[in-house]
């Protein structure tokens, strides 16, 4: 308890803007399914057969799971916002357009004989009978629609486009169980407020709930308008991939270019999403920086075979070449450390079995117990081509890649896949094994940018250079330590990095 | 004058099958004219073909002498009042803006609406600052439907249309609305054309009766000449059958249109003679005949005849079937 309230105060800025960013995200899509829905159910109301063929159709739409419609939408869209509120609008149609058009249909005949009697028009009837004896129907589907929207919008930040979402994958990322309930708790909140609101809105009267209507839609729009004012300032969107390293290193950027050039404001995307959706976010322009690694361009981002056993530079130069070529994109010089992967142990099993290199596996294949992420035994770099190379026989449980130190820590497994740099390895104490065969290719960190992005901006290519050849192994697992156990910000860790190692000047 | 709605050779058919086939009648202005007959003939269908809710397969319908199909269909229907069998009140609207519903559309000012709804409301016997903001389903069917009639008269329409206005009715308010819609037709003078099936509420009211049966009109005649000179048996049988369910409720009126009255005035003392308004009961005139010799029915204060003992006991020894 005493965690969550501490990280709720750290962190309530940031809950603030996820928030606000919520709330955009769901409002829209509420309205823009409204717009939709509301008007196809009045016109199907009178025409049975095509109700009911688009009744079927909402339904289906509804039955796509939430993970595949957004990953459906990648290729056509891209990421970012507009997936995230053309998915939202989509799973938000079935109960607005079931509701109000049974809401209507539903009407007795004789009522609307009368109104025709009457001699009212079309539109009159519409409005002043029609839509008036459905509106408690209609309401109550837009609430479903909103509890619905609000709760499948945490997903949104799966494809960048931030909200309450960020605290929960960011939550089970770090298996940081409070800022997983912030961002639980906040989104169940929300959908209970906003719902209550809506409800209010149906009993409330008429000119109040139009006042109150009016504020809202007021504040909504001086969002937009503000930050549309404050998007006409040339403004740098630097983004990172899930975990605390990246987001050390786009706030090491985000220093620097910043020192550099005070017209320049750097915007920052942590913890964006996994390595295609930046790649993808930087050709759709939506992002014009993220830190990559020279490995992962040449095994994924790239065409092309790759030559066995290079050495980093080579490794450097062959993948900044082919994106030269192939995408038009900028790969700047490197920093020191190599972020690869690696099988390591505990100290202790490594010295009961006199381990030293990968190759020692194979004596005691009877006792080994692997724990590996999903990506690492799928990979022909990782796991699929290690066991050829090394001749290794033995099979990994796949886990969560927070879980599996939690599992070697606990003795479940006695083998994990690593990154060389990851704070674990510190923290619970373990031991890398040496890659004798240099199977693991180079992964050094760099930023990459689109080539006429570089070329318009050489301040920042300059500033961003100033970090080549910079941070250690080592440095790397300290930073992140102090990231991810000791709390400390990412903001902060990168700024005295910057400062001792004298590429900033004094304090802010 | 120009008849206020005349059928011209009209046919109807539903799916392909024809239910009216060759419908005539003239109904004059301000004519109360009720079309009777038993579900399913063609009563409720001729009655909507006039405000054109029904469109006519075949021939025409003149409304005011203009044929109803060239007239704009808003224009038409904004002065025809329609009375509808499940009263069908708008649920969301108070009683006021239901009787404000025409008015309103025909750009009537706000000013003259509200003093034509509370004038209207105090008129039926409700007063407009307890019921002007009430809903529907706060009401009484009675009620219900007397805002049901002031709905379709508040733009003082020359022409009323009523489908079956009572038959949901319990049968006090069912008199109650009768008798209204008698008095606002005297003040009005509109014309209207009123459904039933109930033979009893058709003599009660109408000028002119038409019975119809299998969308054919039998017979159209006025309440004594039906009574007095049926076509066939059909008619014959329809009082009948339509017979108030107990004896004792039927009107006196009825007796003396279906006995016919006596020949002269008695010559007894004028306390032997009870006078009733032609719409009393025979419940009421069995008491009058305890301790008076004969009776007096009266229609609004005009004497309509005189009827003994023996006359009325003939009625009852001639239709009641227990």
């Amino acid at each position: 308890m005493q965690t969550l309230v501490q990280t709720f105060m750290e962190r309530r800025g940031d809950l603030l803007t996820a928030l606000w960013q919520h709330l955009g995200i769901s409002m829209a899509s509420l309205v823009i399914a409204m717009m939709l829905a509301i008007p196809l159910a009045i016109w199907a109301a009178r025409r049975p057969k095509w109700a009911e063929g688009l009744l079927q159709l909402t339904s289906v739409l509804q039955t796509i799971p939430s993970l595949a419609l957004l990953g459906l939408l990648i290729p056509l869209v891209g990421i970012g916002t507009v997936p995230a509120v053309i998915a939202l609008v989509i799973y938000a149609l079935l109960p607005i357009f079931q509701n109000t058009y049974l809401g209507i249909s539903e009407i007795d005949a004789s009522i609307e004989e009368a109104a025709d009697a009457f001699g009212m028009s079309r539109m009159r009837k519409l409005f002043k009978v029609e839509l008036p004896i459905a509106m408690p129907q209609i309401i109550s589907g837009i609430r479903t629609a909103l509890v619905l929207i609000i709760g499948t919008a945490t997903l949104a930040a799966l494809i960048g486009a931030g909200g309450l979402g960020t605290f929960i994958m960011l939550g089970i990322d770090r298996n940081n169980t409070p800022l997983l309930l912030i961002g639980a708790i906040s989104s169940a909140l929300l959908a209970i407020l906003l719902s209550a609101l809506v409800r209010w809105f149906q009993t409330a009267k008429p000119k109040r709930a139009l006042t109150v209507f009016g504020v809202i839609l007021v504040l909504l729009a001086g969002g937009g308008a503000y930050s549309a004012y404050a998007n006409r300032v040339e403004t740098v969107t630097i983004a990172g991939k899930l975990g605390s390293e990246p987001e050390i290193l786009i706030n090491m950027y985000k220093d620097l270019i910043e020192a550099n050039d005070s017209h320049v404001k750097v915007t920052l995307k942590p913890n964006f999403g996994k390595t295609t959706f930046l790649f993808s976010a930087l050709q759709h322009d939506q992002i014009d920086i993220y830190p990559e690694f020279t490995g992962s361009v040449l095994e994924t981002l790239v065409k092309g075979t790759n030559p066995k056993g290079m050495t980093a530079k080579q490794t450097y130069a062959l993948a900044k070449q082919r994106l030269a070529k192939q995408e038009q994109m900028t790969l700047l010089k490197p920093m020191k450390y190599n972020n690869t992967y690696a099988l390591a142990v505990t100290k202790q099993f490594k010295q009961q079995h006199h381990l030293k290199t990968i190759g020692d596996l194979t004596r005691i294949e009877g006792v080994l117990k692997p724990g590996m992420t999903l990506e690492f035994i799928d990979r022909n770099d990782g796991m699929k081509g290690l066991k050829k190379a090394y001749h290794l026989n033995t099979t990994a449980k796949s886990m969560e890649p927070a879980l599996r130190y939690q599992a070697i820590n606990d003795g479940r497994v006695n083998l994990v896949d690593a990154y060389s740099t990851d704070s674990e390895l510190r923290q619970y104490n373990l031991a890398l094994l040496t890659d004798n065969q240099h199977f693991f290719p180079t992964y050094q960190g760099a930023p990459l940018m689109k080539a006429d992005f570089a070329k318009r901006h050489p301040q920042i290519v300059r500033a961003l250079n100033r970090l080549a050849g910079q941070i250690s192994e080592t440095d790397m697992q300290e930073m992140n330590y102090d990231v991810n156990v000791k709390k400390q910000s990412a903001a902060t860790v990168a700024h005295r990095y910057l400062v001792q190692h004298g590429l900033l000047k004094g304090a802010k | 004058m120009t008849s206020a709605i005349e059928f011209r050779h009209v046919q109807k058919d539903f799916n392909g099958q024809t239910v009216i086939p060759d419908f005539n009648l003239t109904v004059a202005q301000g004519e109360l004219f009720v079309l009777v007959g038993t579900s399913g003939s063609g009563k409720t269908t001729s009655l909507k073909m006039i405000n054109r809710l029904e469109a006519p397969t075949k021939g025409q319908i003149l409304v005011n002498g203009t044929d109803a199909a060239s007239v704009p269909v808003r224009d038409l229907r904004w002065q025809m009042g329609y009375v509808l069998q499940q009263i069908a009140l708008f649920p969301t609207m108070t009683v006021a803006q239901n009787i404000a519903v025409i008015p309103e559309m025909k750009g009537t000012p706000r000013k003259t609406i509200n003093q034509t709804v509370d004038d209207l409301l105090t008129e039926v016997g409700l007063d407009p600052t307890v019921y002007r903001n009430r809903l529907s389903h706060e009401l009484s069917g009675g009620e219900q439907q007397r805002i049901g009639i002031l709905r379709a008269i508040a733009a003082k329409p020359e022409t009323v249309l009523m489908d079956e206005p009572f038959s949901a009715l319990d049968p006090l308010s069912r008199q109650q609305l009768q008798d209204l819609v008698l008095k606002l037709h005297a003040r009005y003078h509109n014309t209207i054309v009123f459904v039933t099936h109930d033979m009893n509420e058709a003599l009660k009211l109408g000028d002119r009766i038409g019975i119809m049966r299998h969308g054919q009109l039998i017979q159209v005649d006025t309440p004594t000449e039906l009574a007095q000179h049926p076509k066939n048996d059909f008619v014959r049988d329809f009082f009948g059958a339509s017979r108030a369910k107990n004896v004792y409720d039927v009107y006196v009126g009825r007796v003396g249109l279906v006995q016919g009255y006596l020949a002269s005035a008695p010559n007894v003392a004028a306390g032997k003679i009870a006078t009733l308004d032609r719409q009393a009961t025979l419940r009421t005139a069995f008491q009058a005949l305890s301790d008076h010799d004969y009776l007096a029915v009266t229609e609004e204060g005009q004497l309509q005849g005189y009827l003994d003992r023996q006359t009325v006991l003939a009625y009852l020894g001639a239709h009641e079937e227990l």
